[in-house]
């Protein structure tokens, strides 16, 4: 039986589990609560030491990063497959992946952080210590607050974001392709929350929200789509 | 008709040509020199925007995501497979290669040119200088070319990437330490991905990369660097890549394949 640890509220968590609803895959889904800071609890950790949800188990193994695990998911599981149709989609598939990782999430979460006040709460505070200290820096600069002009060039790679997501949908009706794939999957949860942060979609990726949101798979996961003060992929440090 | 867009046979640049002489599918190169900023000019934006290098073009399906492009190349071209069949091992080779893209490569592409690009530009002309960042499409490849022209990377940057890629050697030994290759029993596009930035590790982190301090490291370097596909890559350098690569081989004892 698989395991998945997954949270409410992450963008990360709600793509894989976008996948495995796609794909009619059952799963034992374990929910961790941010808010409280559970990811950094020494069991988690245990797991990833990261403190990053998902992670999925699976046949005494553990797997972390989300798109990784979707790859993994569609690769190892019976059922139409969401990588693409042809070799062009897929490369656009891992295209969007990467996009996600590099240029959406982290950015996100610093525009998120400074939109809803984020604060890490004093009993959270010696928690941060268990990271290792990439992620804890990155946790600390989140709890001094991040500079204006942090949060400005976040915001604008948002912008930038919402223009390459248009582009590709000027030319057809999924990211990828003629049909719903990973790339969907990946940027979907994340893309949902930019009008929430003053980025209102343009209308092509409006309606790509709609029908991406009109799955079965996505509307299960209507309530969680909210946008949770937590951290995402450290930023790129060097261009 | 497959054409690479691309500079030297090192880090992102190098990965389509590591890629595609190990799989032994031919292609047209055409050199794109980062030294003239080449890759910023109108010529190169009309393949790729983004003014990002490599490009590939492959029957006019153009990709400038050199990761997922060895994707594509491993799919569509004949050749020995670079990906595991095994799925546990394809995620194993993913996560390797993003730990790569998106923390070693940059804080090694940080250290690197601070030390080689960033003193070119002392006693430039400022105004030419902000010409050429004008020219740049992309904001974060701007801030950063503009830390170079003006020698303004913050020192503790410079420190963290240092910490960042001891950090990353200790984590290829051990993972090097358990198995033949990055992803398993077989060379895989993990070990072109690593292999694109490491290869000259042994001259240029001696202290840390040495038969003592990271001898399984140490022991897939040299089985890199003896492989004919990974040399014939390296010889494709018009600058002093191509020098540097076989003064390695000679340092860690590996000898010249044949037509390489």
């Amino acid at each position: 039986m698989m395991r998945l640890h997954y949270a409410p509220g992450s963008a990360h968590s709600a793509a894989v589990r976008i996948v495995l609803a796609e794909k009619g895959m059952a799963c034992d889904a374990r929910a961790l609560d941010l808010a409280r800071f559970e990811q950094l609890d020494p069991a988690f950790l245990a797991l990833n030491p990261e403190g990053m949800v998902p992670v999925l188990e699976q046949d005494g193994r553990v797997l972390a990063e989300s798109f990784p695990i979707m790859l993994f998911l569609d690769e190892t599981h019976p059922g139409p497959s969401l990588a693409g149709a042809d070799s062009r989609e897929r490369y656009r598939v891992h295209k969007w992946g990467k996009y996600v990782e590099t240029h959406i999430a982290p950015n996100l979460a610093i525009v998120r952080w400074r939109a809803l006040g984020g604060q890490v709460p004093e009993a959270a505070r010696a928690r941060l210590d268990r990271l290792p200290r990439p992620r804890r820096d990155l946790w600390r600069r989140a709890e001094r607050g991040f500079d204006a002009d942090t949060v400005a060039a976040a915001a604008a790679a948002l912008d930038k974001a919402a223009e390459r997501l248009a582009a590709d949908l000027a030319e057809r009706d999924w990211l990828a392709g003629e049909a719903f794939t990973l790339a969907d999957a990946a940027v979907f949860p994340h893309a949902i929350q930019f009008e929430a942060l003053g980025h209102a979609p343009s209308e092509p990726v409006a309606r790509w929200l709609t029908r991406v949101g009109e799955r079965p798979a996505a509307a299960a996961l209507d309530k969680e789509f909210f946008p949770i003060a937590t951290m995402g992929p450290e930023p790129a440090r060097w261009g | 008709m497959l054409d690479v867009y691309t500079w030297e046979p090192n880090a992102n640049s190098g990965k389509p040509l590591f890629c595609l002489h190990e799989k032994g599918v031919p292609f047209t190169c055409h050199y794109i020199d980062m030294g003239t900023h080449e890759h910023h000019a109108p010529e190169f934006l009309a393949i790729n925007p983004d003014g990002t290098i490599p490009a590939i073009v492959h029957d006019g399906f153009t990709m400038t995501e050199s990761t997922p492009a060895m994707e594509y190349i491993d799919e569509v071209f004949e050749g020995p497979p670079l990906r595991p069949a095994d799925p546990f091992r394809r995620w194993q080779m993913r996560v390797l290669m993003r730990f790569m893209d998106n923390i070693v490569a940059p804080s090694l592409a940080m250290i690197a040119s601070n030390r080689l690009a960033a003193p070119r530009f002392v006693g430039q002309d400022p105004a030419d200088l902000r010409a050429k960042l004008e020219r740049i499409p992309l904001p974060e490849r701007r801030a950063t070319w503009e830390k170079l022209m003006f020698q303004a990377t913050p020192p503790e940057d410079i420190a963290e990437s240092e910490s960042r890629v001891a950090e990353a050697i200790r984590r290829f030994d051990s993972v090097l330490a358990e198995d033949a290759w990055l992803a398993g029993d077989d060379f895989s596009l993990a070990d072109i991905c690593v292999f694109a930035t490491f290869y000259a590790l042994p001259s240029s982190r001696d202290e840390e990369v040495n038969d003592q301090a990271s001898p399984h490291l140490m022991r897939w370097l040299r089985a890199c660097h003896a492989r004919p596909g990974l040399q014939a890559a390296l010889a494709m350098g018009k600058g002093f890549i191509t020098q540097r690569a076989a003064e390695i081989r000679e340092r860690l004892g590996v000898s010249e394949a044949a037509g390489a």
